[in-house]
């Protein structure tokens, strides 16, 4: 029976809740494997398990709560190891080096910043910024009807004003929290986001980071944000 | 301009929160060589747009056409971008898009999930290198 593997701490890590319920329909329960200076936090692997939203949430929360009482390296999702014995001997090989990132991490979370543009208010900040195009809008609205080759125009200078914003904004936001935050991290790109950072944040300093979040929503209000954290450092730890 | 920090962190717990970093779970985070990786065929979700499409024809009229609305609901004022002119509804109008995109990913996710659980039965964990192939097979 293969292996399912959550993430990996130092052996001194506390062991989950007995109750702790990880992948699979009934959840398999969690357990730990110790080798070495490590553990890992394994479960059973279901058999044909697929990325369905159950398990992807259920690999969330088993890092989650055991995140909770310290450091945690979280694997990525779907890792199956092909018994317990391949997987002690990888925490024995890699000892060193888990060992090296759980210190890196100590204290710290992944906060994901995802940025994209309020439409209403993108086009009123390209508008004010550049007078040409204003000029060239107010012309248009003036005439009353305009051409079908007139709106095209005038909308594609608008999109044009509108993606180099987009890529001054996505500067913007890294610049802005990078301040409050250990590592910055590009997140995988994806079309639905102008930007898609992850940041690396001291618990410490999260009310700081929270902080510098709220100035960027508060000076740039056609950026909408969303944030997500503190997560397991999912984007720090190879 | 009110916050609400519950909402903001977001990470607290709930199912709410997975949709926004399902692809940190899917693509970041520890792999090792020695493991079979579980196919990740039906989460092409990752690749569905919920931001419109900058460079299109369609995009350009809708740009112009609001454009035309913008400038009539601000007035002939010289600054229609100051902040405190529209500082009340970039608030509600912000929150509301965002979760309007939101939950629509959200329902992609579940469709496609939905739809994974009907119609493959057969699955088996797999290789990763296997599921491109597995999903071009699968859409024809």
């Amino acid at each position: 029976m293969s292996t399912y593997v959550y993430g990996i701490a130092r052996s001194t890590h506390p062991s989950p809740p007995e109750q702790l319920g990880g992948v699979g329909d009934p959840p398999r329960p969690v357990r730990v494997l110790r080798q070495g200076r490590l553990m890992a936090l394994v479960s059973d692997a279901p058999e044909a398990l697929r990325p369905k939203r159950r398990d992807l949430l259920a690999h969330q929360h088993v890092l989650r709560e055991a995140g909770a009482e310290g450091t945690v390296l979280p694997l990525r999702f779907g890792g199956l190891s092909p018994d317990d014995e391949t997987l002690a001997t990888v925490l024995a090989e890699r000892e060193d080096h888990y060992l090296e990132r759980l210190q890196a991490l100590d204290g710290k979370s992944e906060y994901n910043v995802k940025a994209s543009h309020d439409e209403q208010l993108v086009l009123r900040r390209v508008l004010a910024d550049d007078p040409a195009l204003r000029a060239m809008a107010e012309a248009s609205r003036s005439r009353g009807e305009t051409s079908h080759e007139g709106k095209l125009e005038l909308g594609e200078r608008i999109a044009n004003a509108v993606r180099v914003r987009e890529a001054q904004d996505a500067d913007l936001v890294r610049v802005a929290l990078n301040g409050a935050a250990e590592e910055v991290s590009a997140g995988p790109q994806s079309p639905g986001w102008l930007t898609n950072l992850s940041f690396l944040v001291d618990r410490e300093q999260s009310a700081g980071f929270v902080n510098a979040v709220e100035a960027v929503r508060e000076e740039q209000p056609h950026l909408v944000l969303t944030v997500t954290g503190p997560l397991p450092p999912y984007s720090f730890v190879e | 301009m009110t916050v609400v920090p519950a909402q903001q962190a977001g990470g607290s717990g709930g199912s709410s929160s997975l949709y926004d970093v399902l692809e940190l779970v899917l693509d970041r985070g520890i792999v090792i060589d020695a493991f079979v990786r579980v196919s990740l065929v039906g989460i092409e979700i990752l690749k569905i747009d919920v931001r419109v499409v900058v460079a299109s024809v369609d995009t350009y009229l809708r740009f112009a056409e609001a454009c035309n609305r913008l400038d009539l609901e601000a007035g002939p004022r010289k600054n229609p971008g100051l902040p405190d002119l529209v500082g009340q509804m970039t608030e509600s109008g912000a929150r509301g898009k965002s979760k309007g995109a939101l939950s629509g990913a959200a329902q992609s996710i579940s469709e496609v999930f939905s739809k994974d659980h009907d119609e493959e039965p057969e699955s088996k964990p797999q290789s990763r290198r296997t599921s491109s192939r597995s999903r071009k097979e699968e859409s024809e």
